[in-house]
């Protein structure tokens, strides 16, 4: 993977932190992306260049009003002021590399002095075994803090730690070989239909997990269950998660009203056109 | 009653298989590769433009076009000879390599007569800009994909959008290869070879421009080609043809199939 500089931009290396999406059910990750790049006015510093990553353009999705800036499959942003850079991602992956695309974003972030990568996910509501709607939405967490997932600071925000984690469980512990570079992708033991189980160590967060912590770099997931349909509000709860998580205060990002979100413009058109009311 | 805790999931805006890290990978296929009439190793071809033609409709006019030599051509190792003709034909699995027979500039025609998967755009890509083909300038024509675009499409109206890399759009207002085109609305997005062209451009700061188009055939969207064409990218060229027939040919037809070859 290339990561090319956009002309006349310059990489901030005092912004330590890596924001990503994983590819998850409604697209949450990806839509959480577009708001938190939207709202913190993040300056697009360049795109990469990897080979695994299916290919699409657009034109730019945040606006105020777009000018034709292209829009590319895989795009990293710096919002110096709050010392995170932003990466989002447009496209899926090509079926079969999402372990070496995650290695190669991991590769990225250890080369730039990545310090703490924050990945946002949904997982799939039908999979949810323990409900709790009492509190509202809850946000679940994986940490590379601790051996079995578990990260005090999370606790603290009354978060969940993903209990579906058990890095002995058998496709945690071969996501974590193939991490490591000890396995090959190819020697696949479970071709065959993957059991209950394995649900959750087959989802790309869990590739970019393993694949940062291989990096020794601090990584933490911030889950949320969805089902598929209007996700929009799934993708604030993750963005807010994260904001609390790094310290960031939404009402505090420069220039935005209101509760500081700044919805992208290419939102309007998230859910397709509106309908024909000429045929009434 | 199946228990919704634990009934398979209804089907996503995702497949499966983008969702799961232990998806088998496809079968490798053997790389693309480009054969050319007159190869001059080492001397990559350096048009001052680039077309590369994938719609129906720009593949029809280009077919028409009588000022361009057959230079060379992309072999897709999964794409059968079989069933092509001798002589370029419009019917063909092929993707040809011309030049423009033009005194003023040197420009490179490519044909994408054959569907490329979204797997191989960017080795198809890498192959045709920037290391046997420099262009200065590279032009794109491709048609709306109906399942990617947020905004209305009336099989009654035609319309063209266009994207452009950013050295494209730092030039000077007159110097739009495309100008009076609006750009592609927010929130679309355009997928598959044009993309990987387009953003292969991007990548090595090379002037680009992909067009989109609609419809994706028919008479009319074939005179916008045209029109384009002769007004911005080649003024004067000659494009007369027979508009009849454009209507009854189209590159994906559906009963396409090598059982016929």
């Amino acid at each position: 993977m290339e990561f090319v500089v956009e002309k006349g931009k310059k990489p901030n290396h005092q912004c330590s932190t890596l924001l990503l999406p994983a590819l998850s059910i409604g697209n949450v990750g990806q839509l959480a992306m577009d708001l938190m790049v939207s709202s913190t006015r993040a300056e697009r510093i360049g795109f990469f260049d990897d080979p695994f990553l299916l290919p699409c353009v657009g034109n730019d999705a945040y606006g105020p009003q777009p000018q034709g800036q292209l829009a590319l499959p895989l795009e990293a942003y710096d919002s110096s002021s709050n010392a995170v850079t932003l990466v989002q991602q447009r496209s899926p992956v090509v079926k079969g590399k999402m372990v070496e695309f995650a290695k190669n974003l991991a590769d990225f972030a250890a080369a730039t002095g990545k310090k703490h990568a924050v990945v946002l996910s949904s997982l799939d509501f039908g999979r949810c075994r323990n409900i709790d709607m009492s509190s509202g939405l809850q946000t679940y967490y994986l940490s590379s803090t601790t051996s079995d997932g578990t990260d005090d600071y999370c606790e603290q925000l009354g978060w969940k730690r993903l209990q579906e984690y058990n890095p002995t469980q058998r496709c945690w512990k071969y996501l974590s070989t193939l991490a490591d570079g000890n396995a090959l992708q190819d020697d696949n033991p479970f071709e065959d239909e993957l059991e209950e189980e394995d649900y959750y160590p087959s989802l790309p967060f869990a590739a970019l997990f393993s694949c940062f912590k291989a990096k020794g770099l601090k990584v933490t997931c911030l889950l949320c269950y969805c089902s598929e349909g209007d996700n929009i509000q799934d993708a604030f709860h993750l963005a807010e998660a994260a904001c609390k998580l790094l310290g960031l205060s939404p009402s505090n990002f420069h220039g935005n009203e209101g509760n500081g979100w700044l919805i992208p413009y290419s939102w309007k058109t998230v859910y397709g056109p509106p309908p024909d009311m000429s045929i009434f | 009653m199946e228990d919704v805790l634990t009934e398979i999931p209804p089907p996503s805006r995702f497949f499966q298989e983008d969702l799961n890290n232990f998806a088998p990978p496809s079968p490798p296929l053997p790389s693309p590769f480009l054969v050319f009439s007159n190869p001059k190793p080492n001397e990559p071809l350096r048009p001052s433009l680039l077309i590369v033609a994938i719609s129906s409709p720009s593949l029809y006019v280009f077919h028409q076009l009588s000022s361009k030599t057959l230079i060379g051509s992309l072999i897709l190792p999964e794409i059968p000879f079989s069933g092509n003709s001798i002589e370029p034909s419009l019917g063909d699995k092929s993707c040809n390599i011309y030049t423009h027979n033009d005194a003023h500039d040197s420009s490179i025609i490519i044909s994408v007569q054959c569907s490329i998967a979204a797997e191989r755009s960017n080795i198809v890509a890498k192959l045709l800009i920037g290391e046997q083909i420099i262009p200065g300038r590279v032009l794109i024509l491709d048609s709306v994909q109906s399942q990617s675009f947020r905004g209305k499409l009336s099989p009654d109206e035609t319309f063209a959008f266009k994207l452009e890399t950013s050295s494209e759009r730092e030039g000077l207002d007159d110097s739009s290869l495309l100008k009076g085109i609006n750009y592609f609305p927010s929130g679309s997005v355009v997928d598959g070879l044009a993309a990987a062209l387009l953003g292969r451009c991007q990548m090595r700061n090379i002037k680009g421009t992909l067009c989109v188009l609609w419809p994706e055939f028919g008479g009319a969207a074939v005179s916008l080609v045209k029109s384009l064409l002769q007004r911005n990218v080649l003024p004067g060229l000659d494009l007369s043809m027979n508009a009849d027939g454009v209507i009854s040919w189209t590159k994906n037809h559906p009963f396409d199939s090598e059982l016929y070859t």
